[in-house]
């Protein structure tokens, strides 16, 4: 389970205090898939950043899976992510010099334990995600959607219980984009995975249990398909 | 497509005869195709039966004129307020979407709001049934599904569309 209780991000320049998140409240089940959907600016990325340990909040508590990754030092989050939590970002953030399946097993090789067997499973992902025969080649001279099935393979090559996406399908075109959210959603029932993906596109929501509307630095409302009026909610939201 | 309500908003605010609802429908239907005139007088009549329209005196061209009654303009406006269901291939939202225009509607974007909230709903549900499919390995539904979507995804744009440039200044 990921518990969010009075979470508060600010940022300063100079004397401006810009309080990005504002007392966010929030339980995510294991398992759950859930898309979090708001304008620019609206802090949803940032929430992301601090559900990954990428950032430290301001204030406020971060639990995940029982731990509280929001009283940890810089290096304890490091290592808890590494073992705990896999990102996917939406322009791949890949190693260009590296090739598909160096990439991939990177994380193993920075923990120092990559091995035989780990280096099996390595390709057996490589053939999950579809890119069996394109596994030598160097990540810079692959395709958007090909490079996000790299990072998608990298972000899952530790095992993580949880998954966060940032804006996976932002920089891909809807069919791409259908091959990427099939993928996350294949990986998700097969391993029970948590996926917490942020989006613009309810076309990429839809995939999701639940969705969180994210406005000015806050939770504006949570819905799920059970709700008889999330429909009417949504558009309220996207008008 | 419907006919009935064609030639209701073509009453809404003014008298017409049965020949100027004629070529009044074409224009409103644009590329969709012509309407057969005894389908004018046939829907006419029964509009008349049902005391939406009201006949009224011959012109000075001795033909007949029509106006819609009270309760035919209470029925248009509830017509234009529901929104459209995908299954349904009988009703069209954009031809009602242009009713709402010819007769300057007050109630568009409440229109345009309510079917949006249909069409996202279609877009979670059907979203949710493709992957189903896909994961029983149903190849042939997930395609037409994912066609459908597609469709559903032009009808969400051109209302986005619409309401940005209702609040252009």
């Amino acid at each position: 389970m990921i518990k969010v209780s009075g979470l508060v991000k600010s940022f300063t320049q100079g004397k401006n205090i810009t309080e990005v998140l504002k007392d966010v409240n929030l339980e995510i089940e294991e398992g759950e898939f859930v898309a979090i959907m708001g304008p620019s600016g609206s802090g949803k990325s940032t929430l992301l950043q601090l559900l990954g340990g990428l950032d430290s909040p301001t204030n406020g508590k971060i639990e995940v899976g029982g731990k509280a990754i929001s009283e940890m030092s810089e290096n304890q989050r490091t290592i808890f992510r590494r073992k705990n939590i896999g990102i996917i970002f939406q322009n791949y953030q890949l190693l260009n010099n590296l090739t598909v399946e160096e990439n991939i097993a990177f994380p193993l090789y920075a923990d120092g334990t990559l091995d035989k067997e780990k280096m099996k499973e390595v390709k057996e992902l490589i053939q999950a995600v579809g890119l069996n025969e394109l596994n030598k080649k160097q990540a810079n001279l692959l395709s958007g959607g090909q490079q996000q099935r790299v990072a998608i393979a990298r972000s899952l090559v530790n095992q993580p219980n949880v998954l966060l996406a940032d804006e996976p399908t932002g920089n891909l075109d809807r069919s791409k984009a259908e091959e990427i959210l099939l993928l996350l959603t294949q990986f998700h029932k097969k391993n029970n995975q948590t996926i917490i993906m942020v989006t613009h596109d309810i076309f990429a929501a839809g995939f999701a249990d639940k969705i969180i509307l994210f406005k000015d630095g806050t939770i504006e409302q949570i819905i799920s398909r059970e709700d008889e009026n999330y429909a009417q909610y949504l558009a309220n939201f996207m008008a | 497509m419907s006919v009935k309500y064609g030639i209701m908003t073509l009453l809404y605010d003014k008298k017409c005869h049965g020949y100027e609802l004629k070529i009044e429908l074409d224009q409103l239907l644009g590329s969709k195709g012509k309407v057969n005139p005894g389908q004018i007088y046939t829907t006419l009549d029964r509009l008349i039966r049902d005391e939406l329209v009201i006949p009224l005196d011959i012109d000075e061209q001795e033909r007949k004129l029509f106006t819609l009654d009270v309760s035919g303009k209470t029925e248009l406006e509830e017509w234009l307020l529901e929104a459209v269901p995908y299954h349904s291939t009988k009703e069209d939202f954009f031809f009602k979407w242009i009713c709402a225009r010819k007769i300057d509607y007050a109630n568009e974007s409440q229109m345009l709001e309510q079917q949006k909230s249909m069409v996202l709903k279609e877009v979670m549900d059907l979203t949710k049934l493709k992957t189903d499919l896909l994961i029983k390995g149903d190849e042939n539904n997930y395609l037409l599904i994912t066609g459908r979507l597609l469709h559903l995804e032009a009808d969400l744009n051109w209302i986005t569309q619409v309401e940005n440039r209702q609040t252009k200044p």
